[in-house]
């Protein structure tokens, strides 16, 4: 039972961060990035290249600061190719998926290209294992856990405090409005998609350390947190973190006790009965 | 142009497409163009009817692939385990992914947008979850391999290269009319209202869940011909037709080509796949390389492949009335 809670913890605190990203770059630019999988696979891929000796060889600190500076590098460069040419036109939801679509096909090819398929990992922060309440677990997943919650915590400080943070808010509740208020409304675009693109890398920095890091390695992650946004509501940020967490536990639950192979429809059963009472997502705001 | 001028170019047209489909298997003589042709008409079947959905109705559907593979599976299993007799499976198959096509959507339609794409996304996923599970009926990771060739009058379809081309060609030809009506009709019509002003639509009497549950089903039971014929074809209904790549592939062929066109998607399908065949030396670069046409064909013709004709056809009539009046 506290192995399963734990498994759920670890996944629910990677699906949270990587749906958060989704969320906020859906509630300021109302378009969806199909490509935050690669952008995930990618961070995981700039820290091991940075401090494993297969690469530079600049140790671990080294690679996890590299990888979070080019993640918000990566996540605006993505905006400027892929997403700034089509806001604004008449079908640009459809088209944007699209393009993310083509952008997460390219990068995951030229990873492969690059890097091979062979299996990666990043090192350990912290080594060992910690037991607590009766529960083994290694100091790793302790740290993903711990840590998460408080990377979302000051991304929600960040959202209410800052003043980028409340650009990005502004934008999302009225675009029009913000931009007469003065507002920078294209320079908070591209900030949204590097927040967003920092927190995918994070999470596959936490993926590349637990397990392995290879070029379709943000596909599933990435299709969890279709479920969770979908369960949490886009552009809701708590509802987005509930869910996470709540898609995660029943995943564990239902690995451990039902198996794996059927994990994927006990999780489809509770999105259909979700969406069947609730159309908008579980804390989702009523759509216009 | 006049409507009467159309209608004979459309005849016209239609009998030139007739004439090439007739002529086209005789012509293309080795195995590897013969095969690359079936595979291409197939994916031109599920493309264009995936324009319906995602072109005439505007819905996000992102399952079309997953109707197309599904039809295999239920093929396979229908023939090797239930030994239901060939073609009838293929009946079956339609009833299936007409039937699922229809509960997917009104699952689905009871969200707006994005969510429908998230949805439809992650049914597909199901599928394969559900699939490799399954591994005594599906045959898992593998496949089911077996499914028995067709059979017409006692002639094995499979013993000679060009019939698979002939039956593959006659349902991109039947999906073809179908849509053409069908867009052209007006429940066509009344898709495209929905899709366009939705509110004012339904103002006018329209009923939007009704007329999008059976634009779904519509455009889900040529896909289901394709994939049970694809299933026989290669004697196996596999999990890969689920992935990711292909997915990619087939909705890139009704984008690229334009979608609300119909033509569009068919004439991306032939041209994607003889690409993506040319650049197979190429190894992984060769997706790199799709991956950017599809960004630049996108920001460069937002209306597709057919829109590049369509400005061109403009353009000359355009010249013609200019030289009749000066």
């Amino acid at each position: 039972m506290g192995s399963v809670i734990v498994a759920g913890l670890v996944s629910g605190s990677i699906y949270a961060l990587i749906a958060s990203g989704l969320s906020l770059v859906w509630g300021a630019l109302g378009v969806f990035n199909f490509a935050h999988g690669v952008l995930l696979m990618m961070g995981a891929f700039a820290a091991w290249w940075v401090s494993d000796p297969a690469g530079l060889g600049l140790g671990l600190f080294a690679g996890i600061a590299a990888s979070l500076i080019f993640m918000l590098a990566a996540g605006s460069i993505l905006y400027a190719l892929l997403v700034r040419p089509w806001i604004g036109t008449p079908a640009a939801e459809l088209t944007v998926i699209m393009t993310t679509i083509a952008g997460a096909m390219f990068l995951e090819n030229l990873a492969l290209y690059t890097f091979g398929a062979r299996l990666k990992a990043l090192d350990q922060i912290v080594t060992g294992t910690v037991t607590i309440a009766g529960t083994a677990m290694h100091a790793q997943n302790l740290l993903v856990i711990i840590l998460a919650p408080v990377l979302l915590c000051s991304l929600a400080l960040f959202l209410k405090l800052s003043k980028h943070g409340l650009a990005i808010r502004a934008i999302a509740q009225n675009s029009e409005a913000a931009r007469l208020l003065g507002i920078k409304v294209e320079r908070t675009y591209f900030i949204t998609f590097g927040v967003s693109a920092l927190l995918a890398g994070i999470a596959g920095v936490m993926i590349g350390g637990l397990f392995n890091i290879t070029p379709s390695m943000g596909n599933d992650p990435l299709l969890r947190a279709f479920l969770v946004v979908v369960f949490g509501g886009l552009g809701s940020l708590p509802g987005t973190i509930i869910a996470a967490y709540v898609i995660a536990l029943i995943e564990a639950t239902s690995s451990y006790y039902i198996g794996i192979y059927w994990t994927p429809v006990v999780l489809f059963s509770v999105l259909i009965a979700i969406l069947l009472l609730r159309p908008n997502g579980l804390l989702g705001r009523s759509s216009s | 142009m006049t409507p009467a001028r159309n209608k004979r170019i459309e005849i016209g047209l239609w009998i030139a497409a007739i004439a090439v489909a007739l002529v086209l298997p005789q012509m293309l003589g080795t195995g590897v163009w013969r095969n690359l042709a079936v595979l291409a008409i197939l994916f031109a079947v599920v493309a264009s009817n995936w324009d319906l959905t995602l072109g005439y109705a505007g819905i996000f559907n992102f399952a079309h692939v997953a109707f197309f593979g599904i039809a295999g599976y239920v093929s396979a299993i229908a023939t090797i385990h239930l030994g239901v007799p060939i073609w009838l499976d293929v009946g079956l198959a339609v009833v299936v992914v007409g039937a699922l096509a229809a509960l997917t959507a009104v699952l689905a339609l009871r969200l707006r947008g994005i969510y429908v794409a998230l949805v439809t996304f992650a049914f597909v996923q199901l599928c394969v979850a559900l699939i490799i599970s399954q591994k005594a009926l599906t045959g898992g990771a593998v496949g089911l391999v077996g499914v028995p060739d067709l059979e017409l009058f006692g002639f094995r379809l499979g013993s000679d290269g060009r019939s698979y081309f002939y039956l593959a060609e006659a349902v991109l030809l039947a999906s073809t009319f179908f849509l053409r009506r069908l867009v052209r009709s007006d429940f066509g019509l009344s898709l495209v209202a929905l899709r366009d002003n939705e509110h004012y639509a339904i103002s006018r009497g329209i009923s939007a869940t009704r007329q999008r549950v059976l634009a779904m089903v519509a455009s889900s039971l040529f896909p289901a011909v394709a994939g049970s014929i694809y299933a026989h074809y290669l004697i196996v209904a596999s999990p890969d037709i689920f992935s990711f790549s292909l997915t990619t592939l087939i909705l890139s062929m009704t984008l690229l080509g334009g979608t609300s066109t119909i033509f569009g998607p068919i004439l991306a399908a032939i041209v994607l796949t003889v690409v993506t065949e040319q650049l197979a030396s190429f190894g992984v670069i060769r997706f790199m390389i799709i991956a950017v046409l599809i960004v630049l064909t996108l920001r460069f013709l937002p209306g597709g492949i057919w829109s590049f004709g369509e400005r061109i056809a403009a353009w000359r009539s355009r010249a013609q009335t200019q030289e009749t009046t000066s």
